[in-house]
């Protein structure tokens, strides 16, 4: 099957803003990667208020009388626990327990879940939900989300007449000014995210654009985002990790990815949690950051110390508040101390041949608080 | 009302893998109870009453992989156990006069075999050393509890390759490779996979003898009944009538099994010879196994077999096959044959040409018909496990296309059948719970430990479907005991 590219709900305002005419695709939705320079909106969504259109997430509506007997089995959470308006992160793992994918799954009520994800699993989650008779819609097309991020997020929605009251990992339903509407904060970054019908996406992008003009909203790209997951320690399928396609694929490993904490202990009936903890006995890396020497990213390249291979970067940004290029790193679990230096190989540049090797160090994660906990 | 019982271990399923786990077990010093959901023991090796005295295999009717260490150390020999047919031939009937009869004597397969084709009949004595030796070494894996695949060119060439790619890079007459492909024909023959059952027919021995065919003397009941008293010379309690509806489980751990009539049995050890699917997706509801596992057990293999047994009023004059008719006569015009029926059986349609083998167990053993009638068994492969419509209705179709095809190939004997049982694979499930399963090559090179021991412990799996391939053997029921013993 050939995949079609889909533009988002947003299409016609980030086309109208995208300066730059840089597009690129994410779950083969078309999206900004930057509307004028993707640093100067990574820095406004650290000191003022961005907005960045959630168009490639894919959504889910699971339902049916043996919906949590499915999450329960199918995530490393226990969907039982979870009151409705109320969200929780968490992972879904082959049988071998290597990581397929990962979600944020909110309740709306006993027998209906809301899931969200960076990455769609299809056949997995088809499979699955067939087991336990669930249905399953998908309303990615149909739902569509924009998140406000920055430290004057909650200002901008209370401007824009949404009231911006709500605790984190959780969402209400509201009704704005004629738009039913759906308030919530899931996001890594600290923000909100306004979710509507596709249909209303331009009227909901266009009142949040003029509530956030006093306080400097600008839009934000998929690079820019690409920096500020970075920097928050994020991890994201498909950009930083292979998700396992094999059922029984024990890598990658939710340890080696930082995903551990996605895990509940406690629950002890979700797919793969033998292969889980096989592997957790044996991890030898561990998700890590490095500051590079450097202002040039170095995705996927080798961390050398010793003059041995001993881990290696996934994805590699610059970071405009760090002056400094960055990456998520799996290293072996001796060097992870933050402060180990190590060596990396640049990618090659356009003006010059020569190998160009640089220096990084080993810092912790995140590399930066969220730009929402900066509010004033 | 349940009434409680325990024992040390507990079997599931009186097929001959669950009474040769049984009689291990209980050897090894467990107190046994073996739980039979009819009303007798045996599963695919029943010998019933057809017409007028006449005794025909329902199921299966020839042993081809019993496993020697088992007949050996239960004594079933000392217990009863006899051949009527100790190395049957082997031999293709094809439209027309067209015959090809192989036996163990290699001049005398070689001159038949040169009948259709000279080059083969030089070949054939050179591929059976190279099968046969071939086979040998595979016994290490295939007949030992702890034997490893130790890695071999050829065997791993054969493991990709399908048994029409190793048969064309053999022999060029498509009598020959239609013949020798029955073996295979669990598979189609452009699948890989399929030239390794070949292989696996070639490393087994029956009666001293390898790869050899034999049919024991009552028909294959006789083997249950040597089982049994095998069993109870080993202190094995045998329940008739008694159906594990579901298997009790406590922190994944196997604890016993309740039965149909209410009665809880505490054991602590469960070997279930039982398929895969129903032990684990039914009996253990799933308990323990990833998602993908239980939706690949509940993906039914689409292709099955089915079973005529016909009892004959007397046998048509039959042309140069006086010895070929005390073995295998398999029907099948050629390689592509196999491939059009199980294209076919894949489509859910009743094959155009069945892939059938015949064998008429009378022309060995006499006693098991009135004098002067016979018994044939006809095993038709390569058919959709489920119809259109339904297999009830499709009944009296499907057996005439098979009655016409017999006709065909031994013209007159349609006219002597005096009673007929037609056993569509739906009356094989229901009956004798017999399930097709599909064979992978990492199935088939796995070892022991790997396809006997699930993700609940203290619960095993014991038969046909814990074996290389499924056949009537007893070697999963002895090596499933053996790591079951170990474990404990």
């Amino acid at each position: 099957m050939i995949d079609t590219l889909r533009a988002s709900a947003f299409h016609a305002r980030t086309a109208a803003v995208n300066r730059s005419n840089a597009w690129g695709t994410r779950n083969n939705v078309t999206l900004p990667t930057a509307y004028a320079n993707a640093n100067d909106e990574a820095l406004a969504a650290r000191t003022r208020v961005a907005l960045t259109d959630l168009g490639a997430r894919w959504q889910l509506m699971l339902e049916g009388p043996r919906v949590t007997e499915l999450l329960q089995t199918l995530l490393t959470r226990d969907a039982i626990a979870l009151s409705p308006s109320h969200a929780f992160k968490a992972l879904w793992l082959a049988d071998g327990g290597g990581v397929r994918g990962a979600a944020v799954v909110g309740r709306f009520g006993k027998e209906s879940f809301w899931l969200l994800s960076a990455s769609p699993d299809v056949e997995w989650l088809g499979m699955a939900a067939a087991y336990f008779d669930v249905g399953v819609r998908d309303i990615s097309a149909d739902r569509c989300g924009l998140a406000i991020i920055g430290p004057y997020a909650g200002v901008t929605l209370e401007a824009a007449g949404v009231q911006s009251n709500l605790e984190p990992l959780a969402f209400r339903k509201a009704s704005w000014r004629g738009l039913e509407v759906l308030l919530s904060r899931f996001g890594e970054h600290g923000g909100y995210e306004l979710w509507c019908a596709a249909d209303d996406a331009v009227m909901v992008w266009d009142r949040i654009v003029l509530a956030g003009a006093a306080f400097g909203i600008v839009p934000v790209g998929t690079i820019a985002m690409d920096a500020l997951d970075i920097e928050a320690g994020v991890p994201r399928p498909h950009r930083d990790y292979v998700p396992a396609i094999d059922s029984s694929a024990s890598e990658p490993s939710p340890g080696s990815l930082g995903l551990a904490s996605l895990i509940d202990p406690e629950h002890i009936s979700f797919n793969g949690r033998k292969g889980f903890l096989a592997t957790a006995k044996g991890e030898t890396r561990r998700l890590t950051g490095v500051e590079l020497d450097s202002d040039c990213a170095a995705p996927h390249t080798a961390l050398i110390a010793d003059g041995r291979v001993r881990g290696r970067t996934l994805s590699s940004s610059y970071s405009p508040s760090l002056r400094r290029a960055i990456a998520l790193a799996q290293l072996e679990k001796e060097l992870d101390r933050p402060g180990t230096r190590l060596s990396l190989t640049l990618p090659p540049s356009i003006d010059s041949t020569a190998i160009c090797v640089a220096q990084a160090t080993v810092a912790d994660l995140p590399f930066l608080p969220s730009p929402y906990s900066c509010a004033p | 009302m349940t009434t409680p019982q325990s024992c040390d271990a507990l079997v599931i399923g009186g097929g001959v893998n669950g009474l040769t786990a049984a009689a291990y077990l209980a050897r090894g010093g467990k107190r046994t109870l073996l739980v039979e959901a009819r009303a007798a023991a045996g599963g695919l090796c029943e010998t019933a009453p057809l017409s007028d005295g006449a005794l025909a295999p329902m199921a299966a009717h020839a042993f081809y992989a019993l496993d020697p260490r088992v007949l050996k150390e239960l004594k079933l020999s000392r217990h009863g156990l006899k051949f009527s047919v100790r190395d049957a031939p082997l031999s293709l009937l094809r439209g027309g006069a067209d015959r090809l009869v192989l036996t163990r004597d290699v001049r005398a397969s070689a001159r038949s075999i040169a009948t259709h084709s000279k080059s083969d009949a030089e070949a054939w004595p050179r591929y059976r050393n190279e099968m046969f030796a071939l086979g040998r070494t595979m016994r290490a894996l295939w007949w030992n509890a702890n034997g490893k695949f130790v890695a071999d060119g050829v065997v791993e060439r054969i493991a990709r390759t399908g048994a029409s790619a190793w048969l064309d890079s053999w022999f060029e007459s498509d009598a020959l490779k239609a013949l020798l492909a029955f073996d295979a024909s669990l598979l189609s023959p452009p699948e890989s996979g399929s030239a390794l059952l070949l292989l696996w027919h070639a490393a087994q021995e029956m009666c001293g003898l390898q790869a050899a065919v034999a049919f024991a003397a009552g028909g294959p009941g006789a083997l249950v009944t040597a089982l049994m008293k095998a069993c109870e010379a080993a202190g094995v309690e045998i329940r008739t009538n008694a159906e594990v509806t579901e298997l009790t489980i406590q922190g994944g751990h196997v604890t016993g099994a309740r039965l149909s009539s209410g009665d809880i049995v505490a054991a602590p050890l469960a070997l279930s010879s039982l398929s895969r699917h129903t032990s684990l997706s039914q009996l253990a509801n799933g308990t323990a196994l990833g998602l993908a596992e239980r939706k690949a057990l509940n993906d039914k293999f689409p292709i099955a077999e089915a079973k005529i047994v016909l009892a004959l009023d007397g046998l048509p004059e039959v042309r140069d096959a006086a010895g070929a008719l005390n073995g295998r006569l398999i029907f099948a015009e050629r390689l592509e044959s196999y491939v059009l029926a199980h294209a076919d059986a894949r489509a859910g349609r009743i094959p155009q040409e069945p892939i059938m083998e015949v064998t008429i167990p009378t022309m060995g053993d006499p006693d098991l018909a009135p004098q002067g009638k016979h018994v044939a068994s006809v095993l038709v492969r390569s058919v959709p496990r489920e119809i259109p419509g339904g297999w009830t209705a499709a009944k009296a179709k499907f057996a005439a296309k098979a009655l016409a095809n017999l006709d065909s190939r031994i013209p007159g004997l349609v006219n002597h059948v005096i009673a007929a049982e037609v056993l569509t694979p739906e009356d094989l499930s229901t009956r004798y719970h017999m399930e097709a399963e599909d064979l992978h090559v990492s199935r088939m090179l796995a070892p022991w430990p790997q396809r006997v021991q699930t993700p609940i412990s203290g619960l095993f799996l014991c038969g046909a479907g814990a074996d290389v391939a499924p056949a009537i053997s007893g070697r999963a029921g002895r090596i499933a005991a053996t790591i079951a013993i170990g474990k404990r």
